[in-house]
């Protein structure tokens, strides 16, 4: 490939995915295999200085495909990128959304927006969903520098993208953890309240959902817990997150099983 | 019936050489040198936002002298082809040195074929690693490609501007000192840059993948004082 040079009526500018497009060289979707290995709990949740995401770590087709796929990545310093669906799709789209968001700061000299950034992956999960319906959907979230808020954007199997101003969940796993968190959300929830309401939600899904792991104490393989705020994408410590879902375990063990009686 | 008057082939590029030199000179000169940490780059520019300096990929730079519109083409240029090589193959697989072949190909193709010269001269800086080493390859107008061992200069008054520099360091020095001698021997003996128009550019490795790193006035006036 030479020096991509335009001129300026067909310049494809800032937009990557775009330029690819101008080449003529955009993965046409194709349609989905059924043993690809699929299927996944992510949750968001907002708390009063940014956003909190628990992603499971389990990959699945007609087995258990990977125990420890991480579904949560940085898309930039201040946003994070989950993904549901066909892995092989999701991790594209991964690629193209971290590589886009930093081609565009590169060539205009200014980030996106955290809406921008959504808005973004819109026509590309719509282009990607066109012959196998909901083939990868991701969920978006992070810290919007302009405004100093923590916000969430889901997405439909038609590319539509909507903001949610409490929580949001995508995957197989969802309704067992939507129920979790529609009890649970409190508009002024702090870090440690997300955090914990995060990893409930996730051990409801991974407790109902075959196609979600829950926490693996044979392995020591534990869901993903991360944050986005004012100083960025963080990581919480696999230690920590082993502790937390630890104590959970203790009190199901406890009460044998059900929550018993609040959400614990 | 038109005439055609002869020019020989000579002359053509006399011509051609002479006038991407003139519009060369208008503008402001860059310096470009390596110090112990990494490599800085220091621009003379009287804009805040119509940048002369630029990231190009993890541990790669450009900076561009000249007509703004034919380098900022020429940086977007260079952005997309990176970003794109990274995409098809892998991130350590974008090379510096295969950017400034064609950055030469094209300044040498407009020279001789275009309708009129680019009249522009560019600097391709790369921060080594374990893969590559530290480089910086220096375009000219007519796509001749040097590789520029510790320090380079850009722009029209290039020759005196690097006997001021070579005089000032000898040797790969801190960043504060580099910025400091790159700042005198842009500006001369008589005057001095304002902090606001010097653009600062540095590729450092500072813990994470990306190394390019654009210093604030602030920044900067700490490393002069």
């Amino acid at each position: 490939m030479g020096l991509p040079l335009f001129s300026a009526h067909g310049d494809p500018g800032p937009s990557f995915w775009h330029y690819v497009d101008t080449m003529g060289l955009n993965p046409s979707p194709s349609a989905l295999h059924s043993d690809t290995p699929h299927a996944t709990t992510v949750i968001a949740v907002r708390y009063n200085a940014g956003v909190v995401m628990v992603g499971d770590r389990q990959a699945t087709g007609n087995y258990i495909a990977s125990r420890d796929v991480r579904k949560i990545e940085p898309a930039d310093r201040f946003t994070a990128l989950a993904i549901a669906g066909s892995a092989a799709r999701g991790i594209e789209l991964l690629k193209i959304a971290q590589l886009s968001f930093e081609h565009y700061e590169k060539m205009t000299d200014s980030a996106l927006s955290l809406e921008g950034k959504a808005n973004y992956l819109s026509p590309i999960i719509q282009r990607n969903n066109l012959t196998s319906p909901l083939l990868v959907l991701p969920l978006l979230a992070g810290w919007d520098e302009s405004h100093s808020v923590g916000r969430i954007f889901e997405y439909d199997g038609a590319g539509g993208c909507y903001e949610r101003f409490d929580f949001a969940t995508i995957g197989s796993g969802s309704p067992f953890a939507e129920g979790a968190l529609r009890l649970g959300f409190r508009a002024d929830l702090d870090l440690e309240g997300a955090l914990e309401l995060g990893a409930l939600a996730l051990y409801e899904a991974g407790d109902n959902d075959p196609s979600t792991g829950g926490p693996d104490f044979v392995r020591n393989i534990f869901p993903m817990m991360i944050t986005v705020s004012a100083d960025g994408f963080e990581e919480i410590a696999a230690a920590e997150v082993g502790e937390r879902f630890r104590l959970i375990n203790e009190r199901r063990t406890e009460s044998r099983g059900v929550a018993g009686g609040s959400l614990r | 019936m038109s005439t055609y008057f002869y020019v020989s082939p000579e002359q053509l590029i006399k011509d051609r050489a002479e006038f991407a030199q003139k519009g060369i000179a208008r503008g402001r000169s860059i310096v470009a040198a390596i110090y112990d940490k990494g490599v800085v780059l220091v621009a003379e520019n009287p804009s805040a936002s119509l940048n002369k300096i630029s990231e190009v990929y993890d541990r790669i730079a450009f900076a561009g002298v000249g007509k703004y519109n034919e380098f900022d083409r020429l940086r977007e240029a260079g952005i997309r082809w990176a970003d794109f090589t990274g995409f098809t193959y892998s991130r350590e697989d974008v090379d510096a040195r295969a950017l400034a072949n064609y950055y030469a190909q094209h300044l040498g193709d407009m020279f001789t074929e275009g309708q009129k010269p680019l009249e522009v001269e560019i600097l391709v800086a790369q921060l080594g690693n374990k893969l590559r080493p530290t480089k910086l390859y220096r375009v000219a107008y007519e796509g001749t490609i040097s590789d520029e061992p510790r320090f380079a200069v850009l722009g029209g008054d290039a020759e005196t501007i690097k006997e001021r520099f070579a005089l000032s360091e000898d040797s790969v020095q801190s960043l504060s000192t580099t910025l400091h001698n790159a700042s005198s021997a842009l500006s001369g003996p008589d005057r001095v840059i304002p902090i606001e128009e010097l653009e600062v550019g540095i590729l450092e490795d500072r813990g994470s993948r990306r190394t390019f790193l654009r210093l604030t006035d602030q920044q900067v006036s700490e490393l002069l004082s």
